[in-house]
């Protein structure tokens, strides 16, 4: 990585490694960011880029490793300290202020702006670092009326107004427009030229070639390399992302079709999602893939019931039916793994006994309403043995489990709800090879006893593996359905970019060909 | 009130017998056994022969009714709610069966429709909650109120008084051996308490939704229905408590039960049930119940005034969340220096 | 039609509305009670209201920081006995004295709240329930049931409620309406211009961003309560200036007028909306409504409560379904402005 410096590095993050528990987020990463530059930082899911993120910003402290600002070495312990010393990051989801309007939301963190809040000039001030961006904003608006592009526009202007030198940028991009990312990047390069860092994370490539000066790759915690834009092609990041041959990493059997189970048609939610059409056949494992703010975990919940659908209709072996709520959507076969393990997928504090049996509960009742606790242990040790989750005992809490041992646990409680259709959304994020292999094993049987299967995946090769057809969306829209035979990870970014070049726009057709 | 699921809680249900309870006596309920005997003793120091089995029995006969509604208080704040109206469907209860009967109506349909005021109370408040989405504290402050003027409304300035003899004596008069009726149904009350709570199927959606109602309602637990069902639950037996206390002093005001609240919640909290929702058991109520009921006498004894005394017991309240505040701050804190020097972690397996 | 939207929100929308059932009101009343609005009506409810304003202010502060005190009434009733028995004791005492023993008494109430809260996170419900029994039962000790009469006090207390500071005709402006109307002003203020006052709106309306942003919400959140019980402790002053006699049951149930009061007037628990003048008005309206209600035979006085309770159901009901809708039909309305703004054409914007 031999690259003349033409200046020196504003900030310079040397051989950090950072560890959880059993997981080794960082090991060795460095990285370097220079000033009026766009930096780049790409990997996949757990590659580790928002715990370096987040090292940065004072949240956590490496374990090993310094940080240097203008080739001093400092030690940032919170983020009022990161703040200080001129780094802010701005995530997926701006973190404005909602009650208070634009200008205030711009000034509000400001220590010396005087005893007594002069609102004229902070309306003029706010008007004037909007211009620098050439943004035109209402500065009296309340933040909550506006666009998440232009909060995102309004957490550039506070970060201007702290004399921000390095910026990072968490996924900026994930809910914008084609319209407001080109004008994000006007601003992101009207910042470089008054001589911010910019630290650029996201997972469009396209978009990252459009506005990275420098490209760096993570992968499980590693730094892999790190190019100027003009050496890099497509191809050798993708390499460098992924490590592996794409296509023989996960044998999934080719199982037998069964019948139609689920179809979906003109399923819509206004503002979320619309034009749903799809079929879901039992043995089937149908990927849904596409990019972060493609809305497939809402079309997930609508079919479970939890955000139901105003429009179009789900129609379930033959019947057209209403999902109201979870427990109908139970009652009615369709379960669902949340992608948000911790929060939602199960009852952390509570024992993996209790965690499975949860959706089933009636069915470990007695007549009078008291649980059968051996039944329930019964029911959790056979899955202990069949999913090998590694515990000391399933009365252990959820909570003391490894990340991928609770996904197991997850996955036991929807099983054992014998669902016809399973929804797995995002199964292998977050835990190890060894678990993930696991996983996709059972997901490949579970195919093979006639279950069908939705899996949402954000792992391009996971999906490629995984699935017998491939369903791309794109913020709230279906874009094609894709055959295994046909679906390549170009295909499938093309129709997740939005490009229809190969969409069969097709809902089951006879012939069996999506 | 928030979520704090940065510690976990001191006990929780849905596992093991064996390994609960001795977790249980490792913890908060040993704390709380210890300040029983504590306080047993400084009575008994007081008062020599204090300690009797027909001395605790009074004591819980005195306050049959407070003791009731901790009950549900103890579902609800589990469920990671409250009712603070709950005293004042308790006095509402009493004077619509005061009203009703001096109106001349059949004293035993006067207790039903009075159970009947509670139940809409309770389906009001579920509704507001369960149902529409409101925060439990806001609508159940406002009902507390409400409920309350509903009663004085009703009773206006006067006392009401002259039920039917049976009638006043049924609290205290010894029905099964030295029990009396209310203890009874207390006794009853409490057992099934505990069967529903740490047994049965709906006893643990309690535990789950107060541990997390949104993994609840994506595992398919029906939180608003179990909602709605305490706040009923609440509702009746506030009121029953009602129709108890009016038995018991032979007369109502419009303000009887004012300021039960305070008592309930404590013994609730003191008990080891978290503020925060998701854990605490009905053994760790009781024990505080019986703390809560012995210290009043106790004070009373030591000619403390009523009001002292509930002075005191705010104390107590607060204690109870303060304590274990400060011991986790302390044991987070420690936790963190330990850390820091610690050697480097070991690579990954 | 964008500077309509932009300035008028849905908060102050809520105001306006309330404004208007106010005036509602009064004209409802006029029609149905003979000489119900005149100069002395006016006179009385002006006096009146000014407890529980006071106790709003201090409210509005806790709410913001999506907390509740419910000691404000314990901490009032405290303060108007203590404040009373010391004029009694020492008659030559000037008034500056009485008012700053108040103030410091509520200060020392509010912060034993905010220590608790703030530091000890105790949840606020639970502090000041405790805190509300445990000031009344300080208050019955101390007193040992000795009530406070109109006899025992200096005259200038005895009289401060009819001082009048200036006429416009029949109507007065009086001493403890000036008093009370300086203290919202002060507040409203405060909580519009003073860092402090922005950031209890910041650390409620995003905890999580203010917290990022480092605001110091543990000693705001301490301070919003000691504020709280400083105004308590002038409420307290107020009271005893206004009614003369106290006794041991001074003060209960002011804490749910307080309450109401803002709840009415727009301040919403979650944190980051509301306003002083706001809370006032909210006040206002329940002090009319009170003082109406008891003149007008057909409902009597003994349904006050239920009255109260109801009110304070239905605002907060009609603030979390009607107007949570609104904000957002106002957001989407800035929302297309903002698209449309931004799909101008960019002059001037280079890429480098």
């Amino acid at each position: 990585m031999a690259i003349p410096p033409e200046k020196s590095p504003v900030m310079e993050m040397r051989h950090i490694s950072k560890r959880f528990d059993a997981t080794q987020a960082l090991d060795d990463v460095s990285l370097t960011l220079y000033p009026g530059e766009v930096h780049a930082l790409i990997g996949e899911n757990g590659a580790g880029k928002s715990t370096l993120i987040k090292i940065m910003t004072g949240v956590y402290q490496p374990d090993l490793g310094e940080m240097l600002l203008d080739g001093k070495p400092v030690e940032i312990r919170n983020s009022q300290e990161a703040q200080t010393h001129g780094i802010a990051a701005i995530y997926q989801e701006p973190m404005v202020y909602p009650d208070l309007n634009v200008a205030e939301n711009i000034f509000i963190s400001h220590q010396d702006r005087g005893p007594v809040v002069r609102w004229g000039k902070m309306y003029t001030d706010a008007e004037a670092i909007l211009a620098k961006l050439d943004v035109r904003l209402d500065v009296r608006m309340p933040a909550r009326g506006l666009t998440l592009a232009a909060q995102q526009a309004v957490e550039i202007a506070k970060a201007i107004s702290l004399e921000v030198r390095v910026l990072i940028m968490d996924e900026p991009t994930a809910s914008l427009s084609q319209h407001e990312v080109t004008q994000l990047f006007k601003l992101v390069r009207s910042l470089c030229s008054q001589g911010v860092s910019v630290l650029f994370i996201g997972h469009r490539l396209e978009e990252v070639f459009t506005i990275a000066d420098r490209i760096t790759v993570l992968r499980d915690g590693k730094w892999i390399s790190t190019r100027l834009r003009g050496e890099v092609t497509n191809d050798m990041v993708i390499r460098d992302m992924v490590g592996r041959d794409v296509k023989d990493f996960f044998a999934k059997g080719t199982a037998e079709r069964g019948d139609l189970l689920l179809s979906v048609r003109n399923l819509g939610k206004a503002g979320v999602f619309h034009g749903m059409n799809f079929d879901v056949y039992r043995g089937e494992v149908l990927g849904f893939a596409g990019l972060i703010g493609s809305r497939r975990t809402d079309v997930a919940l609508a079919l479970f019931g939890i955000e139901p659908a105003d429009a179009g209709e789900i129609v379930i072996e033959g019947r057209s039916r209403r999902v109201t709520s979870p427990d109908n959507a139970l009652r009615l076969g369709i379960a669902y793994a949340s992608e948000d393990r911790r929060q939602l997928g199960l009852v952390m504090p509570m024992s993996i006994v209790s965690n499975i049996s949860l959706p089933m509960l009636s069915h470990y009742l007695t007549r009078l309403g008291l649980l059968r606790r051996r039944k329930e242990i019964a029911t959790a040790e056979k899955f202990r043995q069949r999913l090998n989750i590694r515990t000391p005992s399933v009365q252990a809490e959820v909570a003391r489990l490894s990340g991928g041992n609770q996904q197991k646990v997850m996955l036991s409680k929807w099983l054992n709800a014998e669902p016809k259709l399973l929804i797995l959304d995002e199964p292998t994020r977050g835990i190890d090879v060894g678990a993930k292999a696991e996983v996709h094993h059972m997901i490949s049987d579970l195919a093979a006893q006639g279950i069908a299967v939705i899996m949402i995946s954000s792992d391009l090769p996971e999906v490629l593996g995984m699935s017998d057809r491939i369903l791309v969306m794109r913020e709230g829209r279906q874009m094609a359905i894709l055959d295994r035979s046909e679906a390549t990870e170009e295909t499938i970014m093309a129709a997740a970019m939005g490009h229809q070049s190969q969409s069969h726009m097709g809902v089951g057709s006879p012939e069996g060909k999506a | 009130m928030s979520n704090n699921p940065s510690t976990p809680a001191p006990t929780s249900s849905g596992d093991s017998f064996f390994s609960a309870i001795w977790r249980r006596l490792k913890s908060w309920e040993g704390l709380l056994l210890v300040i029983l005997l504590a306080i047993f003793a400084i009575n008994s120091s007081l008062a020599p022969g204090y300690l009797t089995i027909g001395n605790q029995i009074n004591l819980f006969i005195l306050s049959i009714e407070k003791v009731i509604i901790a009950l549900t208080m103890t579902f609800l704040i589990i469920n990671g709610e409250i009712d603070l109206s709950a005293p004042s469907i308790l006095g509402l209860a009493a004077c619509v069966t005061a009203a009703l009967y001096r109106g001349g109506m059949d004293f035993g349909l006067a207790v039903v429709i009075a159970l009947g005021a509670g139940l809409v109370c309770g389906a009001f408040n579920g509704f507001w909650i369960a149902r529409v989405g409101l925060n439990s504290l806001v609508v159940t402050l406002s009902t507390l109120i409400a409920y309350r003027g509903l009663a004085r409304a009703i009773v206006e300035d006067a006392s009401i008084g002259k039920f039917p003899d049976w009638f006043n004596t049924l609290g205290q008069k010894n029905l099964i051996g030295p029990f009396p009726l209310a203890l009874i149904i207390f006794f009853v009350m409490y057992v099934v308490a505990v069967i529903i709570l740490q047994y049965s199927g709906f006893g643990r959606q309690v535990y789950v939704i107060g541990n997390s109602k949104d993994a609840a309602r994506y595992s398919g637990v029906k939180v608003r229905r179990v909602k709605f069902i305490l706040y009923l639950a609440s509702g009746l037996v506030s009121a029953l408590a009602g129709v108890l206390l009016a038995a018991r002093l032979g007369a109502v005001r419009g303000d009887i039960g004012y300021g039960y609240e305070l008592d309930i919640i404590t013994m609730v909290l003191l008990g080891g049930v978290s503020i925060f929702g998701g854990s605490g058991t009905l053994y760790g109520v009781f024990l505080s119940i019986l703390i809560i009921l012995n210290i009043r006498n106790g004070m009373g004894l030591a000619s403390l005034s009523g009001h002292f005394q509930t002075g005191v017991i705010g104390v107590l309240l607060i204690l109870s969340v303060l304590g274990p505040n400060l011991f986790n701050q302390a044991r987070a804190s420690i936790n963190r220096r330990r850390l820091r020097r610690a050697p480097p972690a070991h690579p990954v397996t | 039609m964008k500077t309509l939207v932009s300035r008028f929100r849905p908060e102050q929308i809520r105001l306006l509305f309330l404004i208007a059932l106010m005036i509602l009101m009064v004209v409802f009343f006029s029609i149905e009670i003979p000489g119900y609005f005149n100069a002395r009506f006016v006179n009385r409810i002006s006096t009146s209201v000014v407890v529980v304003a006071v106790l709003a202010v201090g409210q509005t502060l806790v709410f913001l920081t999506r907390n509740f005190d419910l000691s404000v009434g314990s901490i009032a009733g405290f303060t108007a006995y203590f404040v009373g028995q010391q004029m009694w004791w020492h008659k030559d005492w000037s008034p500056i004295t009485a008012v700053l023993i108040a103030l410091g008494i509520g200060i020392i109430a509010g912060s034993i709240n905010g220590v608790l809260v703030a530091y000890g996170r105790v949840p606020s419900i639970i502090t000041t329930i405790g805190t509300l029994a445990i000031f009344r039962s300080f208050l019955v000790e101390y007193s040992h049931a000795v009530p406070i009469t109109t006899n025992n006090l200096p005259r200038w207390l005895v009289n401060l409620s009819s001082v009048v500071l200036l006429r416009i005709g029949e109507v007065q402006i009086r001493a403890l309406f000036a008093i009370m109307i300086g203290v919202v002003i002060i507040f409203q203020l405060v909580l519009t211009f003073l860092p402090f006052g922005r950031r209890l709106y910041a650390i409620g309306s995003n905890p999580d961003a203010a917290r990022i942003a480092g605001f110091p919400a543990q000693r705001m959140v301490f301070l919003a309560f000691l504020i709280s019980g400083a105004l308590a402790g002038l409420a307290g002053f107020l009271f005893i200036g206004r009614y003369g006699n106290v006794t041991v049951l001074a003060g209960i149930g002011l804490e749910f007028a307080s309450i109401a009061a803002v709840v009415v007037g727009g301040v919403s628990n979650a944190g980051g909306s509301g306003t002083v003048v706001g809370a006032f008005l909210g006040a206002l309206f329940l002090d009319l409504l009170e003082n109406s209600l008891f003149r007008w035979q057909a409902v009597s006085e003994f349904w006050r409560d239920f009255i109260l309770g109801m009110l304070i159901l239905f605002a907060v009901a009609l603030d979390n379904v009607v107007f949570g809708r609104l904000k957002n039909v106002w957001a989407r309305a800035g929302l297309q402005m903002s698209t449309e703004e931004s799909n101008e054409p960019e002059v001037a914007s280079h890429v480098e």
